[in-house]
């Protein structure tokens, strides 16, 4: 450019600055005049590159429609989407319109959406995305969000507002895309963080940013120093534990919102969960939050009907069921609950298929002891031998009386699913299948099939993540996850924004195994089908476990083989649960 | 909007045909097709209406203020016509009256006879300029400022647009510009914050008020590390986001030809001395422009 105009700076003139507003003390506006536009044309004239008159008046008529369109307070989005969204059957919601005009017009582009969880928080940052891209007021973004929702986020963006983001791969990455979206963890890791720092973002948008709460972060302290022009910031769990997250949330947004942090706890902190002066500090929040809330006001989700199913074992596959389950735990004991993973795996896949469980434990064979080895072939050949399949059959009648529902059949276990739907197909029925290893297209296309032609769906979990079923509301439980989250996410793909039925599910539940103790735990303890919907991850994050869910269903199971016993932790385990929800929903403090 | 439509189809060499009552088709070729969807497209019978119903029952992409089919359109329209030509051809301006000016004017302390008579073409810069306003909401605004090549000065009257005809002019019968094309450009910047600077300002006040606020925040937040690297970004960021700003950008440009009247005269002095003089008229600018050395 230097080179082209010498005369210029860089990439634009400044130009003396004017006396804008004569009754203010800092009266001037700066005027930029930008060489970008001059560029073009100057390069077309040197090679004498002129357009016809006629395309020149019509372009001339053509951008003073475009500004006449945008000089418009409504947001240009939702006509420019209408037609994609028709097609991807996408009904924004009124409380998602109101937030986006919200945050454009009120809040000039900085803050933090933290509406309960299921009332499309993704969307409204789209549609804010969307529209500062329509108006021109965007072009550089990042979206910094957990590992595992980078494709979801994609999949939002490309199919609802027909963005199409990139997805962060190397460090190139970072100028190369316009519009990036990226994992938080590998971001504020060198050599990225560096790189990102130096770039001045339009616009910053962090999902689950309550993971920023803590000040004294690494995570916190790298999205303090990005520069960016505007920030959502998406939870809907902005405070957890103490006024504090809160604090540190605006902080990053907006600092000086709230005041220091000194006079911040002397006119608003009672103590840690306790607010003073909510009335004044809610209005202001209320200049750099939104928060909606489920109520009659914003959407109604359908029920969750729970249906448990109960199949008891012939007296071989029990018998099997029992040597495996010894087996796990003589291995549990020797092992002391180091390398637990395969152990739970196994365990939990006894509850599934056998043949899931062989191929399993022929995997295991290569790492055990001698002496366990005679062992585990003995159960290999026996699990190998065993030709029927309870559950299999339970599935075959439950699918017969559902008649022609649409019904997802959820497993863990690719083995499983296959042997699904190889009984399946025998008795008749036509399957469809999904699972992690199809391309993004076959998903797709998967998905339109069995939304048009299909009537059974077998899925392994890691296949339903970033895909919605709306359509579906029937789901069929082959086997369950010990963790309450991936079950979640297993309901989650149907029932949601766009369901219009009453969901229905179905959880498959081998009589006198592990799974009764789960059922127990996850159904009858906690309720979590019906009464936590939204909140799963917020109280997961404030109990803190420490390991997994499945760790410590595992270890109590290893520890206690007395039914009583095992029954009496899981008890123990669920208050837990049950105590951190509370703590949780008290943590709202009335302020939004 | 529907002449601008149609019109781009004209341009483009189609013709839609109506196939009912409010809804058109036209045959799209693959290369049309990528411009306006992008590059996955294929050639299509795209079927286009300007009625919310028709839409809907007939399937047709809809063309409303907003519409995505109105936007592809108009972006396809905007990335042409960066640069164009045109001029006012001779036959606008009867030249004996020209002349007769010409003579008044020279021969005012005397008198004054054409020897010789010759055309040439004087160059205007047009440029299309986009204003945005930046306060708390950003304004935009086209403005059409026309710069006289000769002088480098703007010209303040209105342009007989309605006289041009497309093209250019022979370019040995073009006067040489005077003016660089940046200085040009420039000019035309200054004269546009000159306008702006004539109107309401409640925009850039309201925008002044909001920011003072929040720097008064952040100065609180940041109290007792005023000095810091962080408070000077966060300050950086608040005055990107809140700071008025004019911003002036050049959407496209043309070259407008303006014939340009010149005579060689001698003057009679009232003491009898002839001297020779050239002199050029702009009937456009209204001017008498010296030679060029």
């Amino acid at each position: 450019m230097s080179q082209f105009f010498p005369g210029f700076a860089k990439n634009q003139i400044k130009i003396e600055s004017l006396d804008l507003l004569q009754e203010t003390p800092s009266p001037n506006c700066t005027v930029e005049v930008l060489a970008t536009g001059f560029k073009r044309i100057i390069g077309d004239l040197r090679q004498k590159r002129f357009d016809t008159w006629d395309w020149y008046s019509l372009a001339r008529r053509a951008d003073e429609l475009m500004i006449t369109q945008q000089q418009t307070t409504e947001l240009l989005a939702i006509e420019y989407l209408k037609e994609r969204w028709k097609q991807a059957g996408v009904v924004p919601y009124p409380h998602q319109l109101e937030t986006a005009r919200r945050v454009i017009f009120d809040m000039q582009g900085q803050a933090i959406l933290a509406d309960e969880v299921g009332l499309g928080k993704t969307i409204e940052a789209g549609l804010i995305l969307k529209e500062y891209l329509l108006r021109g007021l965007v072009k550089k973004v990042l979206i910094l969000t957990p590992a595992n929702l980078l494709w979801q986020w994609y999949h939002e963006l490309y199919e609802k507002f027909d963005i199409t983001p990139g997805i962060q791969r190397t460090e190139w990455d970072w100028n190369f895309s316009d519009i990036l979206i990226a994992s938080l963890d590998t971001a504020k890791r060198e050599p990225h963080a560096s790189q990102i720092l130096d770039i001045p973002y339009d616009l910053l948008i962090i999902d689950e940013a309550h993971k920023l709460k803590n000040s004294s972060t690494v995570g916190y302290r790298f999205v303090n120093a990005v520069q960016k022009k505007y920030c959502l910031m998406l939870t809907a769990t902005p405070i957890q534990n103490d006024l504090k997250e809160l604090y540190n949330l605006i902080g990053l947004i907006k600092p000086g919102q709230l005041g220091s942090y000194r006079s911040f706890k002397s006119r608003f902190i009672k103590d840690k969960r306790t607010p003073k002066n909510p009335q004044e500090l809610r209005e202001l929040l209320g200049q750099v939050m939104v928060r909606n809330r489920r109520d009659e006001k914003t959407v109604q989700f359908t029920e969750r009907i729970v249906h448990p199913v109960v199949v008891s074992l012939t007296p071989k596959e029990q018998e099997l069921y029992n040597r495996v389950t010894r087996f796990v735990r003589e291995r549990g004991r020797r092992s002391g609950l180091q390398n637990i993973l395969p152990l739970i795996t196994l365990q939990r896949e006894v509850c599934s298929t056998f043949l899931a469980t062989a191929l399993t434990l022929e995997k295991m064979m290569e790492s055990i002891e001698q002496d366990q080895q005679m062992e585990a072939a003995e159960l290999l050949k026996d699990l190998a031998d065993v030709k029927q399949n309870s559950k299999c059959d339970a599935l075959e009648r439950l699918i017969g009386e559902l008649g022609d529902n649409k019904i997802i059949i959820f497993t863990e276990y690719k083995a499983s699913q296959e042997y699904i739907r190889y009984r399946l197909e025998k008795a008749g029925y036509s399957t469809l299948a999904f699972d992690g290893t199809l391309s993004r297209g076959k998903k797709q296309w998967i998905r339109h099939l069995f939304q048009n032609q299909g009537q059974i769906l077998v899925s392994t979990e890691s296949g339903g993540e970033g895909l919605n079923f709306q359509f579906c509301s029937v789901i069929v439980n082959f086997d369950l996850p010990w963790n309450p989250m991936r079950l979640e996410q297993r309901i989650g793909r149907v029932h949601r924004l766009g369901q219009s039925r009453d969901v229905h599910i179905f959880n498959l539940i081998t009589k006198d195994t592990i799974e009764e103790h789960i059922i127990y735990l996850l159904h009858q303890k906690i309720n979590m089908f019906e009464t936590i919907i939204g909140e799963l991850d917020a109280i997961l994050l404030h109990l803190n476990l420490g390991k997994s869910f499945e760790s410590e269903i595992m270890e109590i199971f290893l520890a206690h083989e007395e039914q009583e016993k095992i029954r009496e932790r899981l008890d123990q385990f669920g208050d837990r649960f049950i105590k951190g929800q509370a703590e949780v929903r008290t943590a709202k403090w009335e302020l939004f | 909007m529907q002449h601008l439509v149609f019109d781009f189809f004209k341009l483009c060499g189609l013709k839609p045909l109506e196939i009912r009552k409010g809804v058109w088709q036209v045959k799209v070729d693959d290369a049309l097709m990528k411009e306006l969807d992008g590059w996955r497209s294929q050639g299509r019978l795209l079927q286009f209406t300007f009625d919310q119903r028709s839409a809907e029952i007939y399937g047709a992409d809809l063309i409303c203020p907003g519409s995505y089919r109105l936007n592809s359109i108009l972006q396809v329209i905007r990335k042409q016509g960066i640069l164009s030509h045109a001029h006012i051809p001779l036959h606008h301006f009867h030249e004996p009256s020209i002349r007769k000016k010409i003579l008044a004017k020279s021969g005012s302390t005397g008198r004054a006879y054409v020897v010789s008579c010759s055309l040439q073409f004087a160059q205007y810069l047009q440029l299309e300029l986009l204003a945005e306003a930046r306060g708390l909401q950003k304004k935009e605004s086209i403005h059409t400022v026309v710069v006289d090549l000769s002088t480098g000065s703007i010209f303040k009257y209105a342009f007989p647009f309605h006289l041009l005809e497309p093209g250019g002019a022979a370019q040995h019968k073009v006067r040489p510009r005077k003016c660089s094309y940046k200085q040009a450009f420039i000019n035309a910047a200054a004269y546009l914050h000159e306008l702006f600077a004539q109107q309401d300002q409640g925009w850039a006040k309201e925008a002044q008020e909001k920011l003072a606020m929040e720097e008064g925040k952040l100065h609180e937040f940041f109290k007792g590390r005023l000095g810091s690297e962080e408070y000077e970004i966060k300050k950086k960021e608040l005055h990107k986001r809140l700071a008025p700003a004019l911003r002036i950008n050049a959407l496209r440009g043309a070259i407008l030809f303006v014939p340009l009247f010149r005579y060689g005269l001698v003057v009679v002095s009232p003491g009898g001395k002839e001297t020779s003089r050239l002199i050029s008229y702009d009937p456009i600018g209204n001017m008498y422009l010296p030679e060029l050395d």
